[in-house]
């Protein structure tokens, strides 16, 4: 009975394997491709989310899109961008500029001068910025509700007189980021205890939280698991973050009318609603992201 | 060349040498990790191993399934460990103690086997009898080969331990893991030499410890055996 039960769901497996990869024949590659594009996707969950939506956008347009998911944190993003392995990604306009201006703190709450500001320092590098997108996601800096009730803590500022007795979190290069550990004291002054490297705002830095190792973590503020975490968002009421608006940066080679305008579109409907939206089906309800993006893109009119 | 120079520049300052993320502390967290694995694995693997070969018994069964363990990877088993029991040294030293035990059953397996029947029968004339035989007679002549188990499990679990990082562990692969994520090469490949260097020396101590607890009659063994050879050089 059981045999039967899981031979019929391997054979009902395998015809969904065979006839998607028959569907996939069809549309990934039309009559004539517009280009190959091969997208970079952060190792964070909202990393995919991202390169998933851009990318179903540019091969709905008829670009045959390669992806390189997960590829891992900005370092090794714009390294394989800067020698061509990859086309695009999809970054957000202070960090960003930041990364690229090497923490000169050109970045301000204007996202579209950002994204200007960035462009100056991409050309010579032959990538371009686009549009950003109104979505944004900025560094956030959380605690659980524990934490914040036995050190009174509402606001970032707050963290000053009691950092050194807390132990903050976030991924490897936090402590050589401008808006992460760097920021935190030069704009606020806060000193911690010591610093665990954990991952960017993913299940290590909520295990941490959750099980004390630390009690400050880098979370991003789109990513809706702070809230199901019991986690409390401290406010940035110094302006640490600037506008951390998404925004596709891609090598000009391949920045063809086209693309650009497929991008923009998409840029220009996504919402951070939306963005956040989409976060919670795939880290809260463990949906693909292809298909949640899929639905966004078809909801919007493109065409699908 | 350059590279090489920042590496050196990099072990020389001081900075390196204190704190929470300072060669010593990062040496002793990646000591302690590996030695707990080892400790563990050999708990686990010694007693069945010895057992199975003594009595010859299910012979097939130990090395199969210490193969299969083998086959597992120490990645893979630290993700799901990471997914049982959440952030800290027991996900790491589950896969690690994984990782130990294949070496350590088969080795001790093959040494209790290999001991000669004639010298077991001589044993056994001389009246030695069950735990005795084994525990004055086999295990001695097994323990070069039960202690290679040892040692090529202890090295394994050394260079392996760097996956701790993954997961926020301690050890030398901090260095590796933040050395790429800070696009700090120079970094990176000190934790690399570390390791190595830690690597080599767990080597070469438990090769010396070998040679110090094989039994003097089976040293003479040996250097006899090797005689030969050598005179036949020299005429």
């Amino acid at each position: 009975m059981n045999r039967k039960l899981s031979s019929g769901r391997l054979f009902a497996a395998l015809a969904t394997i065979v006839l998607t990869a028959v569907a996939c024949g069809s549309t990934s590659a039309p009559a004539a491709s517009k280009g190959t594009i091969t997208i970079a996707g952060f190792a964070f969950s909202e990393g995919t989310v991202l390169a998933d939506l851009y990318g179903e956008a540019l091969a709905h347009d008829g670009f045959t899109v390669n992806y390189k998911l997960q590829l891992g944190n900005r370092e090794v993003v714009s390294t394989a961008i800067k020698s061509g392995q990859v086309d695009l990604y999809i970054g957000y306009a202070a960090t960003d500029l930041e990364f690229y201006n090497k923490g000169a703190g050109e970045a301000s709450g204007d996202a579209a001068a950002n994204v200007q500001k960035l462009n100056s320092h991409l050309s010579s590098l032959g990538l371009v910025a686009l549009t950003p997108s109104t979505a944004i996601d900025q560094n956030a800096f959380a605690v659980t509700k524990d934490t914040a009730s036995k050190y009174n803590l509402v606001k970032l500022s707050d963290l000053a007189a009691v950092g050194g007795q807390l132990v903050l979190g976030g991924p490897p290069e936090c402590p050589t980021r401008p808006f992460c550990q760097p920021g935190l004291s030069r704009v606020y002054g806060i000193t911690f205890k010591s610093f665990k490297a954990l991952d960017a705002g993913d299940p290590l830095t909520f295990a941490a939280l959750a099980n004390g190792s630390i009690q400050v973590g880098l979370v991003f503020s789109s990513d809706a698991r702070i809230a199901p975490a019991k986690l409390v968002v401290l406010q940035d009421d110094k302006q640490l973050e600037q506008a951390d608006d998404v925004v596709p940066i891609l090598r000009s080679a391949v920045a063809s009318d086209e693309a650009k305008t497929v991008l923009n579109e998409v840029s220009a409907k996504l919402t951070t609603a939306d963005l956040v939206q989409m976060n919670s089906q795939v880290e809260n309800l463990h949906q693909d992201a292809d298909a949640v993006t899929m639905a966004w893109l078809q909801s919007h009119n493109f065409g699908m | 060349m350059a590279a090489i120079e920042s590496v050196l520049k990099w072990f020389t300052d001081p900075a390196h040498w204190s704190g929470t993320d300072g060669i010593p502390t990062r040496l002793m967290e990646h000591i302690q990790l590996s030695a707990e694995s080892v400790a563990i694995a050999m708990l686990i693997a010694l007693p069945i191993g010895i057992v199975l070969g003594h009595y010859g018994k299910l012979g097939n069964v130990a090395i199969n399934v210490s193969n299969i363990g083998r086959a597992l990877p120490s990645f893979g088993i630290l993700v799901i460990a990471f997914q049982i029991w959440g952030l800290g040294d027991l996900p790491i030293i589950v896969s690690l103690t994984a990782l130990a035990i294949p070496p350590m059953v088969t080795n001790s397996y093959v040494g209790l086997r290999e001991v000669d029947p004639d010298i077991k029968d001589a044993a056994r004339g001389m009246g030695f009898r069950g735990m005795a035989q084994l525990l004055r007679v086999e295990l001695p002549l097994a323990l070069p080969l039960v202690m290679a188990g040892i040692r090529t499990s202890a090295v394994q679990v050394v260079a392996t331990a760097t996956l701790a990082a993954l997961i926020a562990g301690g050890g030398f692969g901090r260095y590796i893991v933040d050395g790429l994520d800070q696009q700090d090469y120079t970094k990176l490949f000190a934790g690399a030499v570390l390791v190595a260097l830690l690597a080599l020396a767990t080597e070469l101590s438990l090769g010396g410890l070998e040679r110090l607890v094989t039994p003097r009659g089976i040293r003479l063994l040996r250097v006899r055996a090797a005689r030969p050879a050598t005179a036949f050089k020299t005429a």
